[in-house]
């Protein structure tokens, strides 16, 4: 609909330094349906960090050869969430329709789903402690 | 809300009919029979319609009829955690009607959308639309998150596509009526709006728009539904656009005085009647669509044209049911969700004539109608006769006759099933062998109040005045449905 607005820009990612001094483990499994480029995904330690983009961990996954797993080790036992998106074409960008709704795949952590925009923090966020795993599927 | 309101006072005269009877009361306790009735027409259904065959309950069935009509409409509003609260909201039911060896199979299905399962999850409608606003809990990644594909449906190729005006197709099965996705013409354009009304040329290239404020997609799709082209082009108002028209040559795209001005929910708030900007007609050259024409007409409110076509001296002419503004979409298509009867004046049938000095007018008919409908074959080419609905006036919720117009003569013809049904679009059905424009049937349902069930209706074109050559009836009642095709 016109008023659905999810802007790229809220998926976009900013590297920082990361907080890893203790023993939290997550390993992160990443669905995508297809199979070329990359995909990108930046972990948030918490809310404003969420919302204003700054994560704490940004890792790619090179897709075209067979990596769909990451295991980020040196996490701080706490509340987590992670945005992901598919660069399918590898233009470093995510690429939108022609009326703005992003065209490549992208998730949140807990396949969370916004309400007209980007999910927000109190649907992505969940729990890493000890050896975690997570799953998320990207459409 | 008015709506409340009303449906309190309905309950209230119920309540005092019990009481005390005098003639107020049982005029309004007959008045809200007569709402309940019309409940049937957007009335809930429970769950799919398997295939069933019909009963003929009247006339016989012409020889060498064969052929599928479809047809699409909303037919879940309400869930007990929160209902849709616009006609135009409700979960769209693919209604296959069968016809072969003069028997009538019907299937109806829901469409298995992404809208529909949240919703079913969470025992409430969640999803915002055209005059419904969004619930807290809905997640909507995607304007397919929301798509109730609820509005027409075609066969494109060897597959079905149910269609909805602000998000993708959905592809269904055309017999089995089972979903399979959202269909995405070319990966860079997944999720653009594409409308219920595309138009379809005889060899069957489908036009279609896509709207966005002032910007629109302009789709070009090759006879088995492949993209050919998608081109953006900008519009002269942001105008709320539902159907367009087309001639062999031009596409021809009616723009109303209710344009979005107002960045709020739900949809139909965000538009303003502004009849001071009048009507506008863009015509683009279907080959190049830089080249283009705007014609001022007065100020109407419409949603459906019909299939435009030019005469030798590119004079462009189309069909359109005006309405006298857009109150129905606002306010009138909320009530009648509830049973409230229309107070809105019906549309007028009417003749939008373009001239090459570049001026347009009205030709104003007095007819009452609405879904006007023609002959395929001649898509943008010169043709005779419009059908349309028509029956409809105030204090009864949509159409009860159906009406054939002769552009020719300036005569209609129609047939008024009465108060008891309420009709349906009904599309043209080309006679087994035949070409002349007037050789063909009408077919469409209706849903006969008073029996509580659906029936399927032939009629001549030559002859609709005489009423049914044929009806059968289901052992269902199906909402009215929006639109369809013969196939």
């Amino acid at each position: 609909m016109r008023f659905l607005i999810i802007t790229a820009a809220a998926l976009s990612l900013f590297a920082t330094t990361s907080n890893a001094q203790d023993a939290a483990r997550l390993t992160l499994n990443i669905e995508t349906g297809e199979t070329t480029g990359t995909v990108n995904i930046a972990v948030f330690n918490n809310e404003p960090s969420y919302e204003g983009n700054a994560p704490v961990r940004v890792l790619r996954m090179d897709v075209a050869k067979g990596e769909h797993q990451a295991v980020i080790d040196g996490l701080s036992a706490g509340e987590y969430g992670i945005k992901v998106f598919h660069d399918v074409n590898d233009n470093g960008r995510m690429d939108t329709n022609p009326f703005g709704m992003p065209v490549e795949p992208y998730g949140f952590s807990n396949n969370a789903v916004g309400n007209m925009g980007p999910a927000k923090w109190d649907r992505a966020r969940f729990d890493v402690s000890g050896d975690t795993a997570h799953t998320i599927n990207l459409r | 809300m008015n709506v409340s309101r009303r449906m309190f006072l309905g309950s209230s005269a119920a309540a005092a009919a019990a009481a005390v009877l005098t003639p107020d009361v049982v005029k309004a306790a007959s008045a809200l029979q007569q709402a309940q009735n019309w409940e049937l027409a957007t009335a809930d259904v429970a769950g799919d319609i398997s295939p069933r065959m019909l009963e003929l309950v009247h006339g016989r069935v012409p020889a060498g009829l064969k052929g599928t009509l479809y047809r699409n409409g909303p037919a879940q509003f309400r869930r007990p955690g929160g209902s849709a609260q616009h006609w135009f909201d409700g979960d769209g039911m693919i209604r296959r009607w069968h016809i072969e060896d003069g028997q009538v199979q019907l299937t109806a299905r829901f469409a298995d959308t992404r809208k529909r399962r949240q919703e079913e999850a969470a025992g409430a409608m969640l999803m915002p639309g055209f005059g419904t606003l969004a619930d807290p809990r809905a997640r909507i990644g995607s304007p397919d998150d929301v798509n109730p594909a609820n509005t027409s449906v075609h066969k494109v190729g060897d597959k079905l596509w149910a269609l909805w005006e602000a998000g993708s197709p959905l592809e269904m099965d055309p017999v089995t009526l089972e979903t399979r996705d959202y269909v995405t013409l070319r990966p860079d354009l997944k999720a653009m709006p594409f409308l219920a009304h595309p138009r379809i040329e005889p060899d069957g290239t489908m036009w279609n728009l896509g709207l966005n404020g002032r910007g629109a997609i302009v789709w070009r799709l090759a006879p088995g539904g492949s993209l050919v082209a998608a081109d953006v082009i900008e519009l002269p108002t942001a105008s709320y656009i539902h159907d367009f028209s087309a001639t062999a040559r031009h596409l021809v795209i009616l723009l109303q005085p209710w344009v979005h001005s107002r960045n709020t929910l739900p949809l139909s708030q965000a538009f303003e009647w502004k009849p001071e900007l009048g009507s506008k007609v863009l015509v683009i050259d279907k080959d190049e669509l830089s080249k283009r024409r705007v014609f001022e007409l007065p100020p109407m409110g419409f949603f459906h044209v019909g299939d435009a076509w030019e005469d030798a001296d590119g004079t462009i002419r189309f069909d359109v049911a005006a309405h006298s503004d857009m109150d129905f979409a606002a306010r009138g298509a909320s009530e009648i969700l509830h049973g409230v009867p229309l107070d809105e004046e019906p549309a007028e049938l009417t003749l939008v004539v373009l001239t090459p000095d570049g001026r347009g007018r009205l030709e104003r008919t007095g007819m009452i109608a609405e879904f006007p409908r023609s002959d395929p074959r001649r898509a943008g080419l010169e043709r005779r006769f419009c059908i349309h609905t028509t029956g409809t006036r105030k204090g009864t919720p949509l159409a009860s006759a159906i009406g054939v117009t002769d552009w020719k003569s300036g005569r209609t013809r129609s047939f008024n099933f009465g108060s008891e049904h309420v009709t349906d679009e009904m599309v043209y059905v080309p006679k087994p062998g035949a070409t002349a424009e007037e050789d063909a049937w009408l077919i469409g349902p209706s849903v006969n109040l008073k029996a509580g069930v659906s029936e399927l209706h032939l009629l001549d074109l030559a002859r609709i005045e005489d009423g049914p050559v044929c009806t059968w009836r289901a052992d269902v009642a199906l909402p009215a449905a929006f639109h369809g095709n013969w196939v």
